[in-house]
């Protein structure tokens, strides 16, 4: 038959009009895409709506802190005028309260331009941070608000979309590839024309592989390009790119599985059922079991104890500085003693205890909070290895981290968030120690938070080899499925 | 003739290679399932009755110190896993355990689990109920799409019924086979598993799991009866087994996959879930606005620090100031969760269509560990709370600070008159420790 192969492109042509005009006209396609279209638009809506909030609570963060240093040296400075009752722990001439109480100092980090593409992790890790003297164990744990129920049931994200049904969808167009033709008789007829069965299915697939990812690709592509003009720069052209290069290889991954189980020569119930049993597998199964095995490898260390050691060490502080908390408390009635002279304020022995006491709480817990970030980096460091196993996790790990909602970049947010804090306390620490009055140029001169991203070469490494990754599968799978057709029986 | 077609049906399915394949990796998973989750509790529950006790034990020999102090470094309690967490986590995973009792403000239950695993988390948590849920059904439907279906395209169909079978004979036949298809797969683990957890169990308890248990039986056992009937039905009213499996499978994918999905997008619409940066907002303004007036009421003073409010009275003064934020408290948090709750009961109203939303709220409710369990932790957490709050402020209210402007200040037991004074002083102090620490014990 192959000898008789005179113009196998224009061959493949005639078979991909012919297949489109049947598809078109069977409504089976139009149904498919308008699913999938809804699906599309569905996603990406519930994506931007969970961007928008996130990025409206940064904008409502900066515009707090902008706020309160305003009035802070407003205060400060009729303070020093003399024209204010002096309020003890409310006083911004006083290091301890500007370290603490009166700090309108944020740490926050902005979305990524395209985190309308995956809600990933940031409906559950905090995107800010409010700076003060306080214990780490006391500020670093607070987490978004979110419905618990809702959490475990996930969000109708575009990645959802794209990981669960997207294979489905694939497998509602392709589990009947030859089958169907075979069921119909019409696989023998086809088979005595000059035209190899390899052809066919290509044909098959091709009309298929556009229709879908004509519109999974370009529709939330283009949304995002019109709406957010942060999304316009090269670098996330780039991105946008290889998140285009991972959905299209993930696509061809199950339409070449669904290829090769074509070729086994089965009824289409059974095609249907291998594929389902195989999403079932790749999709459910082997992501919640991994991550069984995740937290059984690794596990994380115990919250209980950190717990314990927390009480341990706070108890530890409040005695050492047990003299500075019961020192002389006079300012109720004698508020002028809170006067800033030559430059010195009296900083209450009080705060100055809790102060040293909460640094010192940080100190002993710090190497078991190190361990829990080192845990989930090496939790994490395992998953890109396990997520070799299922094409689901593959995408999944690279599409969040293309939307930048991964543990990553939290992880990183988290690590920048403590040096900063670190920064803030040693700002303060002479200041308090020495009794030095806070002046109004020092309000101005405050330490400041910046967001270092992520380095973009790291991130677009681990997208690019899984995105080449999944196509070699899928070319592998497809390949063998093409060798397999033209020694399979049309009966 | 009921009888007969089961046992026919039933050795049809058991020669077919789908129900070993499949069946065996449930099997497989479930029992992988009841390992991991068993384990995690032994753990979690020895680790937190011992924190628990060792977080008591110090709080009980802290030795002398000023009570405000004593409530400044608190304690922390643990919410105890239930025994049948291990069959469904529920929202486990998202939900913290640990709540600092510290003065001042209530304190959130802390530490989520989830926190500390990766994204995988969110594919899902291997748990018997979410095999019994979702992998479950697809089971049923994997085996028997094609039950009465293919009947009819053998031709076989026509047969039976021309030899006097009754249709309802058939049908209840053929439900019974694929019933007991699933009961062959899960009852022997399920039924090992209930009487291991009940014999280690205290005596008191049992009767309690056993009647959740029955209950939880009970209702898996109409979930998973509604599928083997949608699943005959459709079998037998689709015009070829191929469209029986794809009506099927589009409903399962529908069912347990999206719906939940959709729920609890749309009920967030409805009832929106504030962020953290305005709930925090609101609760500090109305705490302030609480305490303002309580101290205008109280000592005609606009803040802690007015001059009138002379130290000595500061016991009174913490009382009147804690007390007045109870009610901010117990506003805004009760807002916040009835949102919760008035957001997942709106989702009840899904489980009309898809079957695994209602039954996970049932389930969850049934093994204590959906939100009204959280709740009510959190609610008993911050009774303890204000009951220590309490007894600190009544402690400074007897023995109000007596050393002029040394507030906060703890007696040093030295000689003298002042020795004297402050060691029946110390008495009363420490008195209250041991009755919050015998209430913390009665705490559930």
């Amino acid at each position: 038959m192959k000898t008789m192969q005179p113009r196998p492109l224009s061959t493949l042509s005639l078979v991909v009009l012919h297949e489109a005009r049947i598809l078109v006209r069977d409504r089976t396609l139009l149904l498919v895409c308008c699913v999938l279209a809804l699906m599309v638009g569905y996603g990406l809506f519930v994506g931007l709506a969970q961007a928008t909030l996130r990025e409206r609570m940064v904008a409502q963060v900066l515009k707090h802190e902008r706020e309160t240093q305003t009035a802070n040296s407003g205060t400060l400075q009729s303070v020093l005028a003399g024209q204010t009752a002096l309020i003890p722990f409310a006083n911004p001439a006083n290091p301890a309260a500007m370290a603490g109480t009166l700090s309108g100092r944020y740490a926050t980090m902005p979305n990524a331009p395209l985190a309308a593409l995956a809600i990933g992790q940031s409906d559950m890790m905090p995107n800010y941070y409010r700076i003060t003297y306080l214990s780490k164990v006391q500020f670093m744990y607070d987490t978004e608000i979110e419905n618990p129920w809702n959490l475990l049931s996930g969000h109708f994200d575009l990645a959802f979309v794209i990981v669960f049904v997207l294979p489905l969808l694939v497998t509602t167009l392709g589990y009947n590839l030859l089958s169907a033709e075979r069921e119909h008789g019409t696989l023998r007829m086809l088979c005595s024309q000059p035209l190899s069965v390899a052809t066919l299915m290509i044909g098959k697939v091709v009309v298929r592989v556009l229709a879908l990812l004509a519109i999974v690709i370009p529709v939330p592509l283009v949304v995002l390009l019109l709406i957010r003009p942060e999304a316009r720069s090269a670098e996330q052209l780039v991105l946008m790119l290889s998140w285009s290069a991972l959905v299209a290889a993930y696509g061809l991954f199950w339409f070449a599985v669904a290829a090769l189980v074509n070729t086994f020569g089965r009824s289409s119930s059974t095609n249907a059922l291998i594929m389902v049993a195989l999403w079932t597998i790749f999709v459910l199964i082997l992501p919640v079991t991994m991550n069984l095995a995740v937290g059984l490898v690794s596990p994380a260390p115990s919250r209980t104890e950190l717990a314990s050691r927390t009480r341990v060490a706070t108890a530890e502080s409040l005695r050492e500085y047990e003299d500075l908390y019961s020192a002389d408390y006079r300012y109720a009635s004698d508020p002028e003693a809170l006067l800033v002279k030559d430059e010195r304020i009296e900083v209450p022995s009080r705060m100055r205890g809790f102060f040293l006491a909460k640094q010192k709480v940080d100190e002993q817990i710090e190497p078991l909070l190190k361990r829990f970030d080192q845990q989930l980096l090496q939790q994490q460091k395992l998953v890109d290895r396990l997520s070799l196993l299922s094409p689901a996790m593959l995408i999944n790990e690279a599409l969040t981290s293309i939307a930048g909602t991964d543990s990553r970049r939290f992880l990183a947010f988290k690590d920048q968030t403590e040096a900063f804090h670190k920064r803030w306390r040693q700002y303060f620490s002479p200041r308090i120690l020495e009794s030095r009055a806070m002046t109004v140029r020092d309000l101005s001169s405050l330490p400041r938070w910046h967001w270092v991203e992520m380095p973009a070469s790291e991130i677009r490494w681990s997208i690019w080899w899984r995105a080449m990754l999944m196509l070699a599968l899928a070319s592998v799978l497809g390949g063998l499925a093409l060798a397999r057709s033209s020694r399979g029986s049309i009966e | 003739m009921f009888a007969i077609i089961a046992a026919k049906d039933l050795r049809e399915l058991t020669r077919d290679g789908r129900l070993l394949w499949a069946g065996g990796l449930v099997v497989m998973l479930m029992l992988v399932a009841l390992a991991a989750g068993w384990n995690r509790q032994v753990q979690l529950n020895s680790e937190r009755s011992a924190g628990q006790a060792l977080d008591y034990n110090a709080w009980l020999h802290q030795g002398y110190r000023h009570p405000h102090d004593a409530a400044e470094q608190g304690m922390h309690v643990f919410k105890p896993e239930p025994s049948l967490a291990v069959f469904d986590p529920g929202i486990g995973p998202f939900v913290g355990s640990t709540v600092w009792l510290q003065a001042h403000r209530q304190s959130e239950v802390k530490f989520r689990p989830a926190q500390d695993a990766t994204g995988l988390q969110r594919f899902g948590e291997l748990s018997p109920a979410w095999l019994l849920q979702v992998l479950l059904p697809l089971l049923i439907i994997v085996i028997g799409f094609n039950s009465a279906s293919d009947e009819r395209e053998r031709g076989t169909l026509r047969q039976l019924l021309s030899l006097g079978a009754p249709a309802r004979s058939l049908l209840f036949g053929k439900a019974a086979a694929l019933a007991s298809c699933v009961g062959i797969l899960i009852a022997p683990v399920g039924l090992a598993f209930a009487v291991l957890i009940v014999a280690r169990l205290p005596a008191g308890e049992r009767v309690d799991v056993v009647y959740r248990i029955t209950w939880l039986a009970a209702g898996y056992g109409l979930y998973l009866g509604f599928f083997v009937f949608l699943t005959l039905a459709v079998s037998a009213l689709a015009r070829s087994s191929r469209a029986a499996l794809v009506l099927l499978l589009g409903f399962w994918v529908a069912a347990t996959l999206i719906a939940p999905r959709t729920a609890s997008e749309a009920t967030n619409l409805l009832y929106p879930t504030p962020s953290r940066l305005d709930f925090d907002a609101q609760l500090t303004h109305d705490i302030a606005d609480a305490g303002r007036k309580a101290w205008s009421a109280h000592f005609g003073a606009r803040t802690q620090w007015d001059p009138s409010v002379p130290l000595s009275k500061w016991g009174a003064a913490l009382k009147v100031d804690d007390e007045a934020g109870y009610g901010a408290l117990d506003e805004n948090f009760g807002r916040l969760w009835d949102t919760f709750e008035r957001q997942q009961r709106a989702q009840g109203w899904v489980g009309v269509v898809a079957p695994v939303v209602a039954l996970r709220g049932f389930s969850m409710g049934l093994a204590g560990t959906d939100f009204s369990q959280h709740r009510d932790f959190s609610t008993a957490a911050e009774a303890q709370r204000r009951k220590i709050q309490n007894i600190v402020s009544e402690d400074l209210i007897e023995h109000a600070d007596r050393l002029g402007n040394a507030h906060f200040t703890r007696l040093a037991p030295s000689c003298g008159q002042a020795c004297r004074n402050s060691s029946t002083n110390f008495r009363l102090c420490r008195l209250p420790w041991r009755i919050i620490g015998r209430a913390l014990c009665c705490l559930p």
